[in-house]
């Protein structure tokens, strides 16, 4: 019996159901007695109620409890990752297009559904600002109200926080670069658009309550409601399916309490199961305009770089601040700059409230810096390759003073990304190549735990309060426990998503998984190792020091045992079995901007090879190359298709995805028919996608996080592809038709 | 309010005799008044392919069928793939080439891709792209998806 | 949705007589890709709906009838688009059938549904347009004819009377040996709703007609019987100034979210050139 190995590409554990349709998300699960619930809202960005008359809706038969503010326990309960600023529903004021005035449940979909058509809802509209210019005016009406931050001198604008971080004299080196290149780049709202909405459902359970929900953050759930419900953790037991993608968009509180809140009232369950349209009005990527001054040496050298990125954000804050404060923080890349000064904002607007999103507000500012890093080299005249090769920091060195070093060969994935799209080769006629450097932070702090459970026969139980969304932790946290216990991988199963259960993790973000819980499970399994050890010693009068347990072997000085060959006898006449606890922890730094350093770096190169057709606008991505530095592929076949994911994905807010607005703050192109993601007919005539690993990694097996990489350079690559295709330079997302299209038009002939 | 009506649809291959509202649909029908979950619903316009059916012998979004058009019709859903618990050629090269990640699409993308290749036994991988363009991935595992169709059109049909 | 009672008529005097009766409380549903929408999302709310798939005038059916060829009302984009009567008489709508949505909308969205829902953007309209389409209806009166340039109104709107539906597109035959193609703009190469339609068809005898869609409450059929078009030794200035007064009636809505008026227009003139020599290579290569 010989387990897994860690860096083989095993079938997904998990797949067997999802081929099947046996697999149960949120939404397949029915309890008995369950209330259907619904929202309501009204059709504007921003408006105070007047008054809500529920009783044309509590006449429709199957009705059974219709929700408004003033019918919730006051003061009304606020919740957020950040703020404590969001109601669990709408009080007296709509703050953006979709957020819910009214919730009903009835005992059909149909009553539910007609019933919230009779809810009468008497409203003011009112200016809304849903733009950074409108929102940073003046005279714009303030987002959020001024006393939830008394202290703070920023509380009478729509600047939520400004975080600055820089080092050296960006003035000086201004004085003395050759070459200044100085642009503005936006980049636009997108929607995370997971093929499954988000889905909830809560029923009371004995004296507390259990809730289902599309989480990807049991734990932090938990808290939330035990908070709001004012019950005590162990009274409150969320259950949390593995998600139909997440991406970020399912990691903070929606409606959970809302539905919990009316599942009491109701004493049965009570379920919402979230509409497309409604995802959209849910979740979103903060959109942002960046100013970038890139100062260069002729000698191709950075001087400096001077990055003012401001985020537009949603009415509350959820995550989003923290998105602008880390994915600014590493916003001048992976390279040596002397001097640098980092301005980021987050800026409430009356907008679905943005979230984390794949990326983490990296992508925003790569899609600035890089592009103007493209435009300095060319304005230079040294080939953008050149350019980045010449100062990116080599391993070991502090590229952001004072944190984190780089903690990889970077060369190499650059080099691997540029051998693969064939960078110095002739490029053919009416094409253009781009290349673009992409880095992101990994956790700053975490704190996972996780239970290993050898049972008697040799068969194994993980714990891990990891979600698996899609990115596979189920398969690497199963093949981590078969490596080291000699399982075989269908005798490991793997417990998630039940805080009755399975031990706390602190969160499923960041792409910290493999790392995190991935060590508190290896943890664990050395645990058991230890405990073997001392079983062997028992059994065969060995000392225990001489005993090493690895890969399901037991070793003593003389012989090799398997494992179940010891545990049997181990345990003896009474049996039972072993249990490993495990431990990955990440302490805080408090004297950090960004309360801790960075635990691995992302790092990843893509290159672009594209054809324009200049009539029409319409780019073809001939060739997409990304590589990413992962330190050891636990799994490889999902690495690749993490980094495959995170590439079309990436394509998506480069090339099509946008929100659309009237001129009132309403979102347009809710649902699939207006909002475009890539499609199987959209993708890069070829995709190629690598990996570099060297083991450098601290995650087991020299492993590192990995999944966002992919994403964080597409725009910046595809772009400077069409620019060494076209001549043009276009600093606005996406790069529809359209605009390309018009750029090519205004495109001054010479 | 509104009658129900009476209808007798055959799914996978069972006869199943239902009195449903008239402005429910297929998708409605299959997931909450037979509980088979395995169909999804995302988009319910027809655009995401989740709810991807066989209706009659060809691919349908389900949630673009009302009740009252499955009368009289066989419909075939992703439960209705593997045969006695064993997988069919195409879900195990699914697994195989990895082609699964959050695993939400794949029942439509399996209804899809075991359409193709009955259509067209051995696919060009243009031809898996169209075939397969109406079934959104947000994950991304269309090249995967591509690589198992490849993998399960090649050698002998059963 | 809000509810509503559906009917399943077996003959087409049941359909008309339900549908005289309720009027525009009634909505007839074929394949249902657009009809379905607009009841969930409340823009359609009838009393009624009248499915027409059993109806056996209505099943799917594509045969030559003298000098026509007739296609039932229940014939699907599937059905035309794999058609060989269609592809080689009119490959310009086999065309357009095979881009309408993917795979599952093909199988159920019907040729007529298509052009009885009159969106602008319609993918079959500028193709029946340039063949030449006759419209069948049944209706309280009986049978008529109505060309298919008479049957678009304006968007959404169409020359049917209350209690009319239609039963048949029927196409002439061609007379003359004739390159055509159909082209339209969208924002992906994945399947979407189009910002321009267009075909264009140039036959042996020099006329060239062009139809277009979506640049306008209806699509536009015009025609070019100067040969001027046709013949590729035709100066470029002139061939421009012919275009222009083929596109002079366009005008492109400007609340649309899928694309500008004047991206638009540009690419009108865009798809028209390239319409223009798609069409002729494809008249050459039928020699």
């Amino acid at each position: 019996m010989t387990g897994t190995p860690a860096g083989a590409s095993p079938r997904r554990v998990g797949g067997y159901e999802r081929v099947t349709g046996l697999q149960r998300y949120v939404a397949d699960i029915h309890l008995p007695g369950e209330l259907v619930a619904r929202l309501v809202t009204v059709p504007c960005a921003h408006a105070r109620i007047i008054s809500i008359d529920t009783s044309a809706a509590e006449a429709v038969l199957g009705v059974r409890l219709i929700v408004t503010a003033a019918d919730l326990p006051q003061p009304l309960a606020r919740f957020g990752p950040q703020f404590a600023d969001r109601p669990v529903i709408a009080e007296g004021e709509v703050k953006y297009h979709g957020e819910p005035v009214a919730a009903l449940a009835a005992e059909t979909k149909d009553a539910a559904e007609e019933a919230a058509r009779l809810v009468r809802i008497e409203y003011e509209e009112l200016p809304a600002v849903f733009t950074l210019a409108g929102a940073l005016d003046p005279g714009a009406p303030l987002v959020q109200d001024p006393s939830l931050r008394p202290n703070d001198r920023l509380a009478g604008t729509n600047v939520l926080r400004e975080h600055r971080v820089g080092w050296g004299d960006v003035d000086v080196e201004a004085e003395t670069a050759d070459l200044v290149v100085v642009n503005t780049y936006t980049f636009p709202m997108v929607t995370h658009f997971a093929i499954e909405p988000h889905a909830f459902m809560a029923a009371p359970d004995g004296d507390g309550i259990a809730v289902w929900s599309t989480i990807q953050h049991p734990n932090w759930l938990q808290r939330v409601l035990a908070t709001v419900l004012g019950l005590p953790l162990s009274k409150v037991r969320v259950l949390a399916p593995d998600p139909g993608g997440g991406f970020g968009g399912k990691q903070h509180t929606k409606y959970e309490p809302l539905v919990a809140l009316m599942a009491l009232r109701a004493g049965r369950p009570v379920r919402l199961v979230l509409s497309l349209e409604e995802t959209f009005q849910a979740a979103r990527r903060a959109a942002a305009e960046i100013r970038v001054r890139t100062g260069v040496r002729a000698d191709g050298t950075i001087a400096f770089q001077d990055i003012a990125a401001d985020y537009l954000i949603g009415a509350y804050a959820d995550i989003a601040d923290r998105v602008a404060a880390k994915g600014s923080y590493p916003g001048c890349g992976p390279y040596r700059v002397p001097s640098a000064r980092i301005v980021a904002r987050s800026i409430l607007s009356h907008t679905v409230p943005s979230t984390a999103f794949r990326g983490f507000g990296n992508p925003q500012v790569n899609w600035a810096v890089e592009s103007n890093l493209t435009e300095a080299a060319l304005a230079l005249g040294l080939d953008p390759l050149e350019l980045r090769l010449r100062n990116l920091a080599r391993k070991g060195e502090a590229f952001i003073p004072f944190d984190t070093p780089a903690d990889g060969d970077w060369e190499q994935t650059v080099r691997r990304a540029a051998d693969l799209i064939g960078w110095g080769k002739p490029v053919p006629p009416g094409r253009g190549r781009g290349i673009a450097i992409g880095i992101k932070a990994g956790p700053t702090t975490g704190l996972s735990y996780a239970t290993v459970r050898l049972l008697a026969d040799g068969s194994v139980v993980v714990h891990a309060g990891t979600s698996d969304m899609g990115q596979g932790a189920r398969t690497v946290l199963a093949q981590i426990a078969s490596d080291e216990l000699g399982a075989p991988l269908d005798w490991v199963t793997v417990v998630m998503g039940d805080t009755s259960v399975v031990p706390y993790d602190q969160q499923t973000s960041a792409s910290r998984s493999t790392v995190l819980m991935g060590n508190a499970v290896l943890s664990a399994c050395r645990d058991i190792q230890s405990r073997l050890g001392a079983m062997a010693a028992r059994l065969h009068a060995v000392d225990q020091a001489s005993i090493v347990v690895e890969h399901g072997v037991v070793r003593l000085p003389h012989r090799d045992i398997p494992i179940p060959e010891v545990l049997k006898p181990g345990l003896g006449r009474l049996g039972g079995e072993l249990i490993g606890i495990g431990e990955m922890r990440k302490e805080d730094e408090p004297d950090h901007p960004l309360g801790g350093s960075a635990a691995f770096f992302e790092f990843n190169c893509t290159a672009i090879e594209v054809e324009v057709d200049e009539e029409v606008g319409d780019i073809t991505v001939v060739r997409h190359v990304t590589v990413s530095d992962v330190g050891k592929a636990l799994n490889p076949l999902q690495v690749r298709m993490q980094d495959e994911g995170a590439a079309i994905m990436g394509l998506g807010h480069t090339l099509m995805e946008h929100y659309i607005y009237d001129d009132a703050g309403r979102v347009r192109n809710l649902g699939a028919i207006d909002y475009r993601i890539p499609t199987s007919m959209d993708l890069p005539l070829e995709l190629v996608s690598d990996f570099v690993e060297n083991g450098d990694g601290p995650g087991p097996y020299g492993s590192k996080g990995m999944s966002e990489g992919a994403v964080l350079c597409v725009a910046s690559a595809v772009a400077a592809a069409v620019r060494d295709a076209t001549g043009v330079a276009i600093r606005d997302l996406p790069l529809t038709p359209e605009r390309v299209w018009r750029a090519l038009q205004d495109r001054p002939t010479s | 309010m509104t009658a129900t009506i009476a209808i007798e649809v055959t799914v996978n291959g069972r006869r199943r005799a239902l009195d449903v509202a008239p402005h429910h649909t297929l998708l409605d029908v299959l997931r909450d008044d037979l509980d088979l979950t395995g169909t999804k619903e995302c988009c319910l316009v027809g655009e995401c392919g989740a709810c991807t059916v066989r209706m009659n012998g060809r691919i349908v979004d389900s949630c673009l069928v009302l009740a009252g058009e499955a009368d009289g019709a066989e419909v075939t859903t992703v439960e209705g793939l593997a045969a006695d618990d064993r997988l069919s050629r195409l879900q195990a090269a699914f697994l195989d080439k990895g082609a699964v990640q959050c695993g939400f699409c794949i029942p439509g993308q399996l209804m899809a891709a075991q359409d193709l290749l009955g259509r067209i036994p051995q696919p060009t991988t243009a031809d898996i792209q169209e075939g397969l363009a109406g079934n959104l991935c947000r994950c991304g595992c269309y090249e995967q998806i591509t690589e198992a169709v490849h993998a399960a059109a090649e050698g002998p049909s059963r | 949705m809000h509810p509503f009672a559906y009917a399943r008529p077996t003959t087409l005097a049941e359909a008309v007589a339900l549908l005289e009766l309720h009027g525009p409380a009634a909505r007839l549903l074929a394949g249902g890709t657009d009809l379905i929408i607009r009841l969930r999302d409340g823009t359609v709310r009838p009393g009624l709906v009248i499915d027409v798939k059993a109806i056996a005038e209505i099943r799917p059916a594509i045969r030559v009838d003298g000098d026509r060829l007739a296609i039932s009302a229940g014939t699907t984009m599937t059905d035309l688009a794999e058609d060989g009567h269609v592809r080689r008489w009119f490959p310009a709508l086999a065309e357009a059938a095979s881009v309408v949505g993917a795979v599952q909308i093909r199988n159920r969205a019907t040729l007529v549904g298509n052009i009885c829902n009159a969106s602008p953007a319609a993918d079959t309209a500028p193709a029946l347009l340039v063949y030449g389409a006759d419209v069948a209806a049944e209706g309280p009166a009986g049978t008529r004819r109505i060309a298919i340039d008479d049957f678009f109104i304006s968007s959404g709107q169409t020359a049917l009377g209350r209690g009319e539906l239609v039963t048949a597109i029927e196409l002439p035959l061609p007379a003359r040996r004739q390159g055509a193609v159909h082209l339209r703009r969208t924002r992906r190469r994945g399947h979407d709703l189009a910002s321009v339609t267009l075909c264009c068809a140039i036959d042996d005898a020099g006329v060239t007609r062009l139809a277009y869609g979506s640049l306008g409450p209806r699509p536009v059929l015009m025609t070019d019987d100067s040969g001027a078009l046709a013949d590729p030794g035709t100066p470029e200035d002139v061939r421009t100034a012919t275009l222009e007064r083929m596109f002079a009636d366009a005008r492109p809505s400007a609340r649309s979210m899928r694309a500008s008026p004047d991206y638009r227009l540009a690419m009108l003139r865009v798809l028209g050139r390239r319409g223009l020599q798609i069409a002729l290579e494809r008249l050459a290569a039928r020699t």
